[in-house]
């Protein structure tokens, strides 16, 4: 077991940042305004969608422009299954996450095939392809408009009724979900499945040569990459109260891949820094600058250029100096047995 | 008579109007260390790339214990035993060494099971050690693939390879760039091998090839010229010929200049 002691000081900053999204609806309150808990709960879910990018680029070494299709595809699944068919909510939920993972299943055995600029070319065509139709077709979709919805219980018993109304639970709601979903992806990641998407990324000839099937290996990240797509869209359309076509544009997806950069691909949590962070940006400046756009371009040069290893390889390097500890091999890394391949110690 | 490991027949590949391997047919018997030789661009990498997949041929069979492999992905031609090294060193660079070897041995399971963690599998993990021990490169194991010494990445390649547990093992100049000393050990570390599996190594170091190969097969202009034993190898007219260009012709050249 591990005690406080032996943790290493990234393990503890991650012990805190636990503890702050946990506690964030009473102590927020207490130093900001309100609407800051709205804006940790957005931080989330972008989090959660920018890590779906992070496992296909960080992970498996594909650059996907269209991780704005599975959200979009999440969020759709939700409204119209809520507005048109009158499902309740966990039913609408489950149908949210089906339409985007088995859409990113499909797109997947095309896009698959393909690396490289080729990948992230055919991403974005696809997140075209879908946004047009989506524009398009109107009747249905409610395009630019969007398509509101009124939101479900989540629970009720007799007289007992809990909503997304109350945004206590729907804070611990959301906060519950993309935690789970990060677990799950910590999970794959450390299994034979998340080394196998390392070796893709790393070499894929010679991964091929070991055995491993690229395509097949690629496809499967695709596909969990679109069903954590999914459940954050899910989870936006629920907050939002509503889908729009705009949820599809391969903007979104920019956005996604520039908080995955931002915050340190190939990291588990390095997302959620990059979302917090840029979200944080665009919350305080947009209020004193309508082209706030251009400080963020201009944060996103300086990482590229300066921090490839985004906010996450700063606070690593950062933290060890700090601590200066005497490691015994500068260049070790861990082991299978210790920690998976190459980002160490995650929390 | 046991069928051979390795049985190739009429194998062509041409890259535009260029046959970089012409109508091949080679019989490996099994058993021993054989070696490939030749001048540069004689098709001896591109024969290795159909063997194991990176290429489709033209035409022509490969049967590798008794099953045609031509038109096999290479991740199938793995698991059916065959494994090679490239001539340029192909590892898992940005990883350690042991998670090299580990992605390899992992690599031949039908399933990869997305919720057990990697670190469960102590099978695996003693499997690695094992190879690791065998090659020399238990000190290594936490260093990064791309930290390592030229010498050291060609016997990790070898680890990889021979994490897959293979029949049949290519290796594509391994040798190359190496110390003298390193020569020698990689040289022991190959003929220790061949003793156990089926090994064709690519060489163009003529003194390794001839003292360690069992069996050698001269190509030259993507077709097989002479195979034999090192002493009628090094005998045959049509070898010298293929390094040293026909006497006639240079006479010839003399004579008008």
């Amino acid at each position: 077991m591990k005690t406080l002691q032996n943790l290493e000081p990234l393990q503890i900053l991650g012990l805190i940042g636990a503890l702050f999204f946990l506690t964030a609806p009473i102590t927020i309150p207490l130093v900001a305004n309100d609407f800051w808990v709205s804006i940790v709960a957005e931080i989330m879910i972008w989090g959660l969608f920018a890590a779906s990018a992070n496992l296909l680029f960080g992970y498996t070494g594909l650059l996907s422009f269209g991780q704005a299709v599975y959200f979009g595809m999440g969020a759709y699944g939700v409204a119209l299954s809520i507005d048109i068919f009158g499902f309740s909510f966990w039913p609408a939920v489950l149908v949210g996450i089906a339409v985007a993972t088995v859409t990113a299943f499909i797109t997947g055995i095309f896009a698959a095939r393909l690396t490289w600029h080729y990948f992230a070319i055919i991403t974005v065509v696809f997140s075209l392809i879908f946004f047009f139709i989506t524009v398009g077709w109107y009747d249905v979709t409610g395009g630019d408009d969007g398509l509101p919805f009124t939101l479900p219980p989540v629970f009720k018993a007799g007289g007992f009724e809990v909503s997304l109304l109350d945004l206590t639970f729907q804070y611990y709601f959301i906060l519950a979900v993309v935690a789970g979903c990060f677990a799950l992806m910590h999970m794959l990641l450390k299994s034979p499945l998340g080394f196998a998407f390392i070796a893709v990324r790393e070499n894929a000839s010679r991964a091929g040569l070991v055995g491993y099937n690229p395509y097949m290996i690629r496809l499967v990240s695709f596909v969990f990459a679109g069903f954590f797509a999914g459940v954050s869209g899910v989870l936006f359309a629920l907050f939002s109260r509503s889908a729009s076509a705009h949820f599809l544009f391969w903007t979104v997806s920019g956005e996604g891949v520039v908080w995955m950069i931002v915050g340190g691909a190939g990291t588990l949590f390095g997302p959620v820094l990059g979302a917090a962070f840029l979200i944080i940006v665009r919350e305080e400046l947009s209020l004193y600058w309508e082209h706030y756009l251009l400080v963020v371009g201009v944060i996103v040069i300086l990482f590229v250029t300066y921090a490839p290893q985004g906010i996450m390889g700063l606070l690593k390097s950062a933290l060890d100096r700090i601590f200066k500890r005497e490691r015994e091999a500068a260049n070790s890394v861990p082991t299978v047995g210790e920690a998976v391949a190459k980002e160490g110690p995650e929390s | 008579m046991n069928t051979p490991v390795l049985q190739v027949e009429g194998l062509t590949k041409t890259f535009g109007g260029l046959t970089a391997v012409d109508n091949v047919h080679f019989t490996l018997p099994g058993g021993g260390l054989h070696a490939v030789i030749g001048p540069n661009g004689a098709g001896k990498t591109t024969f290795f790339n159909l063997i194991s997949g990176f290429l489709r041929a033209n035409s022509g069979s490969v049967i590798f214990n008794g099953e045609n492999i031509i038109g096999r992905k290479p991740h199938e031609i793995s698991r059916l035993g065959i494994a090679r090294t490239l001539q340029i060193k192909s590892v898992f660079t940005g990883l350690s060494v042991y998670d090299n070897v580990w992605i390899a041995v992992m690599g031949q399971s039908r399933f990869l099971n997305p919720f057990k963690s990697a670190g469960s599998y102590t099978d695996v993990a003693a499997n690695v050690e094992a190879i690791l021990k065998d090659m020399g490169l238990s000190d290594f194991a936490k260093e990064l693939a791309g930290n390592l010494s030229y010498g050291d990445v060609a016997l990790l390649e070898i680890s990889i390879a021979l994490a897959t547990q293979p029949k049949l093992l290519l290796l594509d100049e391994p040798i190359s760039g190496m110390s003298p000393s390193e020569t020698k050990h990689t040289v022991e570390i190959i003929r220790g091998l061949s003793t156990r599996l089926d090994v064709i190594l690519i060489e163009h170091d003529m003194e390794v090839v001839f003292g360690a190969a069992d069996v050698i097969t001269v190509m030259n202009q993507g077709a097989i010229i002479c195979q034999g034993s090192p002493e009628a190898v090094s005998n045959d007219p049509s070898v010298q010929e293929a390094y040293l260009g026909t006497p006639g012709e240079e006479d010839e050249e003399e004579l008008s200049a």
